[in-house]
């Protein structure tokens, strides 16, 4: 089966229905998107496909139609995405594990929306659960990150 | 069509030119109606509100959909979070609650126009009998939603762990058209 992941070619051998998710951290070894509950209720697991988001743990391996952009090729070190750029900014983080997520659906929200209203980004982030509660730090850096897109 | 067979119907007789009598489409509206307010349908059937319901599952009566989720006016979820994102455009697999329902079309609610939450058979009855008010659905369209949408199919099985309505999308499809061969009677 061939899958194209942050822009590189990639053939693997998997059953039809194993998750996106375990294609890409146990088949790849892209292990930027997470796994937390496996039915879509978390978020960890988000990754893009033709830029939507999409929890890859309910993704069928044979049901990938697109590209798939993972944390690891949203943005480097050099060049971060200005969603990664935000959340440096506000020091969102705490333990980390759902933020590759977060930022994920961060910056696919703001890909289809670059002008959201408040109520727009809490319901956008509302999927992506977060155990530390920096969903206030969140809610900030998407602001910043949508004002800086439209600037830009 | 309605319009077609209420025209062809034997005056005084109750039967229509097609042999349906009113009784007989009325038994079929009432089990239309069984299945069309039953939660697996009136879920995404919300209306003008935008947000889907989760009545059937077992959050209770009166449940929202989780997740603050949002249908928006785009009816995918465009302006926060598309639906697709965890209702995956996939081959159909009957997933058991509570992981998200995937189907092999982009998920969706469906038109503000077919509001059926809360409705009641009188209501849902000349909704669905006039395309004025149903956006554009005669009885034959109706009938071809219910045998060709895939939303449709897995409403009637929506895999384990969810209630669903009785009957089939087949005989769903039947009763519409018994109903309409029938003249749409309401009441």
């Amino acid at each position: 089966m061939k899958f194209t992941v942050n822009g590189k070619d990639h053939e693997v051998e998997v059953e039809d229905d194993m998750p996106l998710l375990w294609v890409l951290r146990d088949e790849l070894g892209i292990t930027g998107p997470k796994y937390g509950c496996g039915i879509a209720q978390c978020g960890a697991c988000t990754v893009h496909v033709d830029g939507v988001s999409v929890r890859s743990c309910q993704l069928a391996a044979s049901d990938v139609d697109g590209e798939i952009t993972t944390i690891e090729g949203l943005g480097g070190p050099g060049a971060l995405h200005a969603v990664q750029a935000a959340w440096v900014d506000h020091q969102v983080a705490q333990c980390g594990y759902c933020q590759s997520g977060q930022i994920m659906q961060a910056a696919s929200f703001l890909d289809l929306n670059p002008d959201p209203t408040d109520a727009q980004i809490d319901a956008a982030m509302s999927g992506n659960l977060c155990r530390c509660g920096t969903y206030p730090r969140i809610r900030e850096a998407v602001k910043t990150a949508a004002n800086r897109l439209k600037a830009s | 069509m309605r319009g077609l067979v209420v025209a062809l119907l034997v005056a005084g007789s109750g039967v229509s030119a097609q042999g349906v009598t009113r009784e007989e489409g009325l038994a079929a509206w009432n089990r239309i109606y069984a299945v069309a307010s039953h939660p697996r349908c009136t879920n995404c059937h919300v209306g003008a509100q935008e947000v889907p319901m989760w009545e059937g599952l077992t959050y209770g009566a009166q449940a929202r959909h989780g997740m603050g989720v949002r249908a928006d006016s785009s009816r995918i979820g465009a302006e926060s979070i598309p639906c697709r994102t965890c209702h995956v455009t996939a081959a159909k697999r009957a997933v058991p609650a509570p992981s998200a329902p995937q189907i092999e079309e982009a998920w969706r609610l469906p038109p503000v126009a077919l509001d059926w939450l809360g409705e009641s058979s009188a209501t849902l009855c000349a909704q669905l009998r006039d395309p004025a008010l149903n956006d554009g659905h005669e009885i034959a369209d109706l009938v071809a939603h219910l045998t060709s949408s895939p939303f449709v199919a897995w409403g009637f099985a929506p895999g384990e762990g969810r209630s669903k309505p009785e009957g089939s999308a087949a005989e769903m499809a039947q009763d519409v058209a018994v109903w309409g061969a029938a003249g749409s009677p309401c009441q």
